[in-house]
């Protein structure tokens, strides 16, 4: 008599439930396993979907985690401390020239790579020269490095080296205490250059305190401590644990549980959302990102936005402080200037300048000429609607639709309208590049004022509102040319001053780097950027 | 024996056309769709100069008539030669052969789940209410999306009881969460469509000869009626390999595993056509070959194809 199906089946459901308990049984022992390791591990949770996509290397890539991750490994010539200042770190000591276009660097002679090439001038050129070759089409690091202003490197002897710029270029210091211009072995340049986007364990070699051991491109990276570590930033030496891991989990919710839940031991990129229902046995710490504020660009050559008038009123019929407190949870600032709050020379004077006032801008659009209204209740003048055309990038995550939800409500009720396309990449280039539309949005990070220099010079490359004045560029020309610190301070006040009125660009709020952290961490520290810093962490 | 030869030649030849199908849309909608390639690839502020963008495109050959590309491309194809990804400068056959094994794990331990809960259910839960409460379960895991099943899963068994990790390659019990969440829907799909075969098959006469014969309820559903249900089934099962595939892209995210999935979406936002070409090959092949498989295995499953087989190849007839 055969069996039945049913008798024959069960076995393999046995099966299959015995194996599913044995693996859960593996998981019990290899989390105590970690637990009471030698040395410690602190796991480390953060978004990180874009690393797997060629944006391992931060000479090449233009993402902040590319350089968040990779610090670690990568040592920069400067550290910048909290307050803005510059430290020895690869270098001993530098000198700027009177004209500040050069910069000579004393370098440590004690530094060695994890592959055991040594730290020297000619690292220093391989590096930097590999910045600039057009072929590496760096997204970023080389209009750091002064992009055309950029003459030279050259190894005076062993460990002196000097970076020559055709111009006056005040941020280069600032530059070089980045991940960005940090250095890989000259080794590793000249035989693997080409993996460094996809990166991997014996690719992305420096000299930082912790290599990159193992790599799972969408999960994790793993970096274990390099013993020989010895030219930290203010004197920090090897790391107190092994074994950082880094789990890369794209979704908001699962970085907050793991946190949460203990499996990890610090987590990055929390949204706001949920970082004010994490429970009080965390930390959270809320670092706010120093540069332009998330703001919208009001294109001037285009359409409406030609009148100053318009401009005004467009910025000052938006409810501001209600749209950001309501959508951030009260995590995020509201920005008042076109420099965040935490970036240096940011003019305060500003803050409560330009308030929420529907009757001031109505008042304005009445001047501008647009005191006809149509059957919408839109503002009319001359037979021409006044309507705006926002273009928006994909992928557009809620709290921006929301916040242009807030923006288009609150103009219609003055009678401006405010279309908003949310476009895919490609045809947000196809308006974009010839400037075919009224308003975009971004926010842009930087520590430097500098960073102005694109978005409001003639010829910068992130000019969306094209603006264009020479009184403006001679501005920001003297600001990327003056060392005085007081004199640039003086410069980057002024065109702070200058948008508060002319009104190019609209400041919406300053976005913060949230990181969650259990109490088995601590002396957990953050760079200008709110990326965490592991030099001094112990775990226990 | 000709005959198969025959059967052998023309399998062959549908395969290369669906591939050369397949890679001919690629290249299409790589084309149609707007903006510039190279803009795209930099990805969002990029702060890179125009020459720079000008030696990108000379070099991935952008820069050439369409038909001439074209040509190049099918030509490198033909040769098995799927080229260099434009992001990771790194051979296809490695970007997707490195994510490969994790997504095949995942999806083939889904499907086992799967077909082993459908068979459970339909073998066991017999009766008006037993059949009435697990298609009632069936119709909300299939209504979920499957991003939510996840999300549920991890903060019940993850978060709340921590049987299981989230992620990690250290552990191998990560990997039964995402299967799970993976397997639910095909689960219920697969279970509908057995519970429907088999209870249209106990309404035929033949049910109620065997039942005469004194078998008991488990030996007619196990010998007999199963198969009629099973027929329908396997058809299914093929179809539901190309969505577990799919699936998989949201379950990847959810539980941060590497894999195909998530691959498929950078390349797609970056704009990495020889990536993007490299997996819809890939899919084309698993469609062609699972389907292979369905049609030798009907005539397994239900004797009165091995007589009509002849006739006409895989017509699925009741």
């Amino acid at each position: 008599m055969p069996t039945s199906l049913a008798r024959r089946i069960l076995p393999v459901t046995a099966f299959v439930a015995a194996s599913a308990l044995l693996l859960s049984a593996c998981a019990g022992t290899a989390d105590e396993g970690a637990a009471d390791g030698g040395g410690g591990e602190v796991v480390w949770a953060i978004e990180g979907a874009n690393l797997a996509a060629g944006h391992m290397d931060p000479q090449t890539s233009q993402l902040d985690v590319s350089g968040m991750v990779q610090r670690v490994v990568l040592d920069s010539l400067v550290f910048q401390e909290s307050d803005g200042s510059f430290s020895p770190w690869l270098a001993k000591d530098w000198q700027v020239s009177d004209d500040s276009t050069t910069y000579t660097f004393e370098l440590r002679d004690d530094v060695t790579f994890h592959d055991g090439e040594p730290f020297d001038a000619e690292a220093v050129k391989a590096n930097f020269d590999r910045i600039v070759d057009p072929e590496t089409a760096s997204a970023q690091a080389a209009s750091m490095l002064g992009a055309d202003f950029y003459e030279g490197t050259t190894a005076i002897d062993e460990y002196t080296v000097e970076v020559k710029f055709t111009q006056p270029y005040s941020p280069f210091l600032q530059a070089a205490s980045t991940a960005n211009l940090g250095f890989y072995s000259p080794k590793v340049l000249e035989e693997s250059g080409e993996q460094l986007k996809a990166g991997g364990p014996g690719v992305n070699v420096g000299t930082g305190p912790f290599e990159l051991t193992e790599y799972t491109p969408d999960q994790e990276l793993v970096y274990n401590r390099n013993p020989d570590y010895a030219w930290g930033p203010d004197g920090a030496e090897a790391a107190s644990f092994e074994t950082l891991r880094v789990e890369i989990l794209p979704e908001a919710s699962v970085r907050a549980g793991v946190v949460e839940s203990g499996e990890a031991d610090l987590a990055s990129n929390i949204p706001p959302n949920l970082a004010v229902d994490l429970p009080d046995t965390l930390t959270v710490d809320s670092v706010e990102y120093p540069g332009l504020p998330y703001s919208l660009y009001l294109n001037e050559k285009y359409g409406v936005f030609a009148d100053e008038k318009v401009r005004q009123a467009f910025a000052r019929g938006i409810d501001v402080d209600a749209a950001v407190e309501e959508i951030y949870f009260g995590q995020f600032p509201r920005a008042w200037s076109i420099l965040g709050a935490t970036t240096p020379d940011y003019d305060a004077s500003l803050e409560d300048s330009w308030p929420f006032d529907q009757d001031a801008a109505s008042t304005l659009l009445d001047e501008a000429g647009w005191t006809e209204r149509d059957s919408d209740g839109i503002r009319m003048k001359d037979g021409e609607r006044l309507s705006v055309r926002w273009i928006a990038w994909t992928p557009q995550p809620d709290d921006k639709a929301a916040l242009g939800n807030a923006i288009q409500s609150d103009l219609a009720e003055i009678g401006f309208e405010v279309k908003r396309e949310v476009l895919e990449p490609g045809a947000y280039n196809e308006q974009y590049n010839p400037k075919t539309f009224d308003l975009t949005d971004w926010g842009f990070s930087g520590v430097d004022g500098d960073l102005l220099r694109s978005h409001l010079h003639t010829d910068g490359f992130q000019n969306a509102s094209q603006v264009s004045d020479p009184e403006i560029d001679a501005l920001l020309e003297e600001g990327i040319a003056t060392s005085d610190a007081d004199a640039r301070a003086d410069v980057y006040k002024q065109l702070q001053q200058w948008n508060a009125e002319y009104t190019a660009i609209v400041p919406l709020y300053s976005p913060s780097l949230i990181t969650a952290y259990n109490d088995t961490v601590s002396g957990l520290e953050y760079d200008l950027y709110g990326r965490p810093l592991f030099y001094e962490v112990t775990v226990g | 024996m000709k005959p198969l030869l025959v059967r052998l030649a023309g399998l062959a030849a549908s395969v290369i056309v669906v591939l050369w199908g397949a890679a001919t849309l690629a290249f299409l909608a790589f084309r149609v769709i707007p903006g510039d390639p190279v803009s795209v690839m930099l990805g969002p502020q990029a702060q890179v100069s125009d020459a720079v963008k000008d030696g990108i495109r000379a070099e991935l050959g952008l820069d050439r008539p369409a038909l001439e590309q074209y040509l190049s491309y099918l030509g490198q194809l033909a040769q098995g030669n799927l080229g260099e990804s434009y992001q990771l400068r790194m051979p296809v056959t490695e970007v997707i052969g490195r994510q490969l094994g994790s997504t095949l794990q995942l999806t083939a331990l889904a499907l086992v789940l799967a077909v082993v809960l459908a068979l459970v259910l339909a073998l066991f839960v017999r009766g008006r209410v037993g059949r009435g409460i697990v298609a009632g379960a069936e119709l909300v895991v299939l209504s979920s999306p499957v991003f939510w099943i996840g999300l549920l899963l991890l903060s019940v068994f993850a978060f709340g009881l921590g049987w299981f990790p989230v992620s990690g390659t250290r552990n191998p019990a990560t990997i039964v969460l995402p299967a799970v969440t993976l397997a639910l829907p095909v689960a219920a799909l697969l279970g509908q469509v057995l519970r429907d075969g088999i209870e249209a098959a106990e309404r035929q006469p033949f049910a109620t000869t065997v039942r005469a014969r004194g078998a008991g309820q488990v030996r007619l559903t196990a010998h007999h009626t199963l198969r009629h249900g099973a027929a329908g089934a396997l058809t299914l099962t093929a179809y539901l390999v190309g969505s577990l595939l799919g699936g998989a892209v949201l379950v990847e995210t959810v539980f941060a595993r590497p894999g195909l999935g998530r691959v498929t979406l950078a390349a797609i936002t970056d704009r990495d056509l020889p990536v993007i070409t490299g997996i819809i090959l890939f899919s084309a092949m698993v469609f062609v070959v699972v389907n292979v498989v369905v049609e030798l295995l009907h005539p397994v499953l239900d004797p009165r194809q091995r007589r009509a087989s002849r006739i006409a190849v895989g017509e699925l007839r009741r």
